[in-house]
């Protein structure tokens, strides 16, 4: 077995004698010797493997020993190359070291002397091949840091918040294209004073907290003016960045788009004064009433009296709903994860409700007819939210529906949902009343539903538990005609339980 | 303070109604009411009352407004108090005021009361209303 450390060494001679001879005395040192006999040999032998060393003869009757040398230098340019040569000149060798040859051996030689100069050529092999090794690692490390550089830079490019440095003077020195959209600009020169493209509120502030100082540790926080569109906010956090000594390197500047988060701030406020305005009405007619009946002064007869107090009974009541409501929507906004899954069947459920709906529907008169043509109607869901779901679905269907009407509830399938079909024959809504159907506390308020009573919440519910399991549900409704609610159950969902 | 004015109010919630009312009628007003905008107009052009008042929200958000920009256009709308009565203030943080000419006039109103309205409020918005017409 070769082993790497045994030189290999390839003798290119026509001779035979003495490639043999040479072939001999080198493997006696310790060497692995292949030998050519011709020019072509050698050649494809050099190609083949890696040598350290080949000894060419010039003078051979295929390829000029030049040749053969010319082209082994070409593809292995490691392999140190020695010509042979028995017309020793001065020309001859001033030729052959020109073309690349690593040196010369006069024939006839002894083996001493064959010997002691393929040694120095493989010294300088060695030294040839550590040179190479130590290049490539260098190149290697070059790469790698420009690799690290392109990539940190992608990195950064790709974050969606934008990232701007600046260094101690004030000057732009890096910034990624979130930056650039985030300031509305299509380019920023770097090494210019921020001031010049800058929103002024962070110019002020950098100029304040950190421009001409030693160091600073603290970090700001502002919302950018984003005029002229008021729908944008944008908030910029300016942060120190220190050199190993904790003297102030530069700043960074991280600017996020913040809209959404103050759309759903917007939103939270405006529910919430929807909800304390929904809850005033009813305090403040309970509190009138009282009032009135509170003051000996005011004189009302005993019918008065008596309707007074019915009708703050019944608006308390109804307070009393719509807080229950509430908290359910609260419970399902916070307990998300609480749901109590198992097996339920839409079909059972759907027949407790009209159970429950059956002194509503026989008071108004109202027929109801039930297909069921689905194959699978069982669900895993929280039993108490598909009840709610039904309830408030079919008891809506009640309430706003005429006297002597009719509902039709089908019920059917397909690969992926229980679809549920509720059609009235109410008052239907107008396309303006459909569009704000399913918000927090709106009611369509017109002669035909003033004295129909509720919180406003219930199809809300509906729409919260629906969107919960991934459900969907439509409706289609004709002013004065009726509306049909369909509710696509997904049969499959990830709740576990 | 006993009055022979007659009123019409105008609140989709018609337990207020019912509480106005009967205050508004122990001081001796005649009240026509009603819970929409729509009939309120009609009410407002057969009986031609002494005032109005009307709640800002109802089957619209600005219900109110529309509802008193069509009485002041009328001829007999100009010559009597009208007065919005609203929660909007406290529920939307805009605050309308009728401190001045332009106000009215902006608002087509001559008083805007906050809810709860105190009938007190209410006879005096109305009172000014007659006391400064005759000035």
């Amino acid at each position: 077995m070769q082993t790497q450390d045994e030189p290999r060494i390839l003798i290119i001679d026509d001779e035979e004698t003495l490639r043999a001879a040479v072939k001999r005395i080198l493997e006696n040192e310790g060497f692995i010797v292949q030998a050519a006999a011709n020019g072509t040999e050698g050649i494809s032998f050099a190609l083949k493997s890696d040598f350290d060393l080949a000894l060419i003869d010039l003078k051979m009757p295929d390829i000029n020993g030049i040749e053969v040398l010319r082209e082994i230098r070409r593809k292995k340019p490691y392999t140190i190359c020695y010509i042979a040569t028995a017309y020793a000149s001065y020309d001859t060798a001033i030729e052959a070291t020109k073309l690349g040859a690593d040196g010369y051996i006069l024939k006839p030689f002894s083996p001493e002397e064959l010997v002691s100069q393929l040694r120095k050529g493989l010294e300088r092999r060695k030294l040839l091949l550590e040179t190479e090794r130590l290049r490539k690692e260098r190149e290697e490390s070059l790469l790698e840091v420009a690799f690290e550089r392109t990539r940190l830079k992608t990195i950064i490019n790709s974050i969606r918040d934008g990232v701007i440095v600046v260094n101690r003077e004030g000057e732009s020195v890096y910034c990624n294209q979130a930056a650039l959209k985030l300031l509305n600009i299509s380019f920023l020169p770097i090494g210019i004073p921020i001031i010049e493209h800058f929103p002024s509120e962070i110019v002020s502030l950098v100029e304040t907290n950190f421009l001409g100082k030693e160091s600073q540790t603290n970090s700001f926080t502002i919302e950018l003016n984003t005029n002229p569109d008021p729908d944008k906010f944008i908030e910029a956090t300016i942060s120190p960045v220190p050199q190993s000594d904790n003297k102030l390197a530069g700043i960074v500047i991280v600017l996020r788009n913040i809209t959404e988060f103050k759309k759903l701030e917007m939103a939270k406020s405006q529910f919430v004064s929807m909800v304390a305005h929904e809850l005033k009405a009813p305090i403040a007619a309970t509190i009138g009433f009282l009032d009135i009946l509170t003051k000996p002064e005011i004189k009302v007869d005993d019918a008065q009296r008596m309707d007074f107090l019915k009708r703050s009974h019944f608006r308390l009541d109804s307070l009393l709903l719509m807080i229950n409501d509430l908290l359910d929507i609260s419970r399902m906004e916070m307990n998300k994860e609480a749901k109590e899954i198992k097996e339920i069947s839409f079909e059972d459920i759907l027949a407790d409700i009209l159970l429950l709906l059956k002194i509503d529907i026989d008071k108004k008169k109202i027929q109801v007819t039930f297909k069921n043509s689905a194959k699978k109607t069982v669900i895993r869901a929280d039993q108490n939210e598909i009840h709610r779901l039904l309830l408030n679905l079919l008891s809506n269907a009640v309430k706003y529906n005429k006297e002597n009407g009719t509902i039709s509830i089908g019920l059917s399938d397909d690969v992926t949902f229980i679809i549920l079909r509720v059609e009235d024959t109410g008052i239907g809504m107008k396309p303006d009343e459909h569009k704000r159907l399913f918000a927090e506390f709106f009611r369509a308020k017109n002669d035909k539903t003033k004295n129909i009573h509720g919180t406003g919440l219930g199809l809300s519910i509906v729409k919260r538990i629906v969107d919960s399991y991934n459900g969907k549900i439509e409706c289609v409704s004709k002013y004065g005609e009726g509306s049909t609610f369909t509710l696509y159950f997904p049969k499959i969902n990830n709740y576990k339980g | 303070m006993q009055t022979n004015r007659s009123i019409l109010l105008v609140d989709d919630d018609c337990d207020i109604i019912a509480q106005l009312k009967a205050l508004l009628e122990l001081d001796g007003f005649k009240v026509y009411s009603t819970d929409n905008s729509k009939e309120a107009l009609e009410i407002f052009n057969r009986e031609k009352p002494d005032a109005v008042a009307t709640d800002l929200m109802m089957e619209e958000m600005d219900s109110g407004f529309t509802l008193t920009y069509q009485i002041k256009k009328t001829e007999h709308g100009r010559k009597i108090p009208v007065v919005l009565m609203t929660a909007a203030a406290h529920a939307t943080g805009y605050r309308f005021e009728t401190y001045t000419a332009e106000e009215k006039e902006w608002l087509k109103c001559d008083a805007i009361l906050n809810k709860p309205i105190s009938v007190e409020d209410l006879e005096k918005k109305i009172n000014e209303f007659y006391q400064t017409e005759k000035v």
